[in-house]
């Protein structure tokens, strides 16, 4: 690809996030804001940010950092939040093969769900200029990300508790979590994992982890005995 | 937690994240993942997300003699039907805290 080509996949790339925008800003200040109310100072709280940059995970540590729950069991909670994204890096890599280290190590510093979603929609389209678009989408969500934050950080203490506003938290994963709802094995780990976190207490606060184990364990169950719910996926 | 204790934590989990992400876009090579490792992944994320979002409907701990909130729990019931119907995150938190609000004004 010649530079000029480059620069339009780019810039198609950060225009596709226009529509994303809104749902990500508000997301971003709810991460800023719970890490910060959580009693992380705003260097820790925005440390979340750039060098985590997921906002789930950054969720499930910043409780866990409130539950008084041990380090080793935060950093391994929050990871497996976060392990989708080695199946977003092995469909990535097929068209990041010709791409530079450099443009590889980025896009992986910089691969979310939404930036993943949008470019694995172009690639079913048939375009060719993969890299450079997600590149843009990718590095766009990031600074809206970064900003969002900050302004989350230093404005959510302002908001008054009797706004339940924590409540966003829960309602952004269930807007998050529907549309992965698509057949009955994935809706019965969703359920299992519910229930395993309401009714199992454990210590050292590894319910999460528990209940990421059995959902898995009950999904899987699920597609042995009705494999026709098997999604294409 | 101590302070040094904190980051130690925030940059292991900065760091066990970016490999993974990095893992078959720059480290492992391109691979296809194991049938095993699909299903799991394919699974965890509905798990999880419920798991974290199930224990903020209660009206105390968790535990077997757990309890729901009214009104948290209609609230979230309201945002799952709009965020099925609508796919919108943001239709999905106005929906969601509507409710909320209006069920804590009335004092359920």
């Amino acid at each position: 690809m010649n530079p000029a080509d480059r620069q339009q996949a780019f810039l198609a790339g950060a225009r596709a996030c226009i529509p994303l925008s809104p749902g990500v800003l508000l997301f971003g200040m709810v991460c800023g804001a719970a890490a910060a109310g959580a009693g992380l100072t705003p260097g820790q709280s925005f440390a979340l940010s750039w060098m985590v940059f997921a906002g789930s995970s950054q969720i499930v540590a910043t409780q866990l950092f409130a539950a008084g729950a041990p380090g080793w069991v935060i950093v391994l909670t929050g990871w497996v939040v976060n392990l989708r994204f080695m199946m977003y890096s092995a469909s990535l890599a097929q068209p990041f093969r010709g791409e530079s280290r450099g443009a590889r190590w980025l896009a992986g510093y910089l691969l979310t769900d939404q930036a993943f979603g949008v470019t694995l929609a172009r690639q079913l389209d048939g375009r060719r200029d993969i890299p450079w678009f997600f590149l843009g989408i990718a590095a766009t969500l990031w600074l809206l990300w970064q900003i969002a934050s900050l302004a989350g950080i230093y404005l959510g203490a302002r908001v008054p508790p009797r706004w339940s506003i924590d409540f966003v938290v829960a309602l952004t994963f269930i807007g998050v979590l529907a549309p992965l709802l698509r057949d009955r094995a994935l809706a019965a780990a969703a359920l299992a994992g519910g229930l395993v976190s309401i009714y199992l207490d454990l210590p050292l606060k590894l319910n999460l982890m528990a209940a990421a184990l059995v959902g898995a364990a009950v999904g899987i169950g699920m597609e042995r005995l009705w494999p026709k719910s098997q999604s294409g996926a | 937690m101590a302070e040094i204790a904190i980051w130690g934590v925030i940059a292991g989990l900065g760091l066990a994240t970016f490999a993974t992400r990095l893992s078959f876009l720059a480290l492992l090579g391109e691979a296809e993942l194991p049938r095993w490792l699909k299903q799991i992944l394919h699974y965890v994320p509905p798990a999880i997300l419920a798991a974290i979002v199930a224990p903020q409907l209660l009206a105390g701990a968790p535990g077997l003699a757990a309890t729901l909130d009214g009104p948290r729990t209609a609230a979230a019931l309201a945002g799952l039907a709009v965020a099925w119907a609508s796919r919108s995150t943001f239709a999905t938190i106005a929906a969601g805290m509507a409710v909320l609000w209006a069920l804590t004004l009335v004092q359920w």
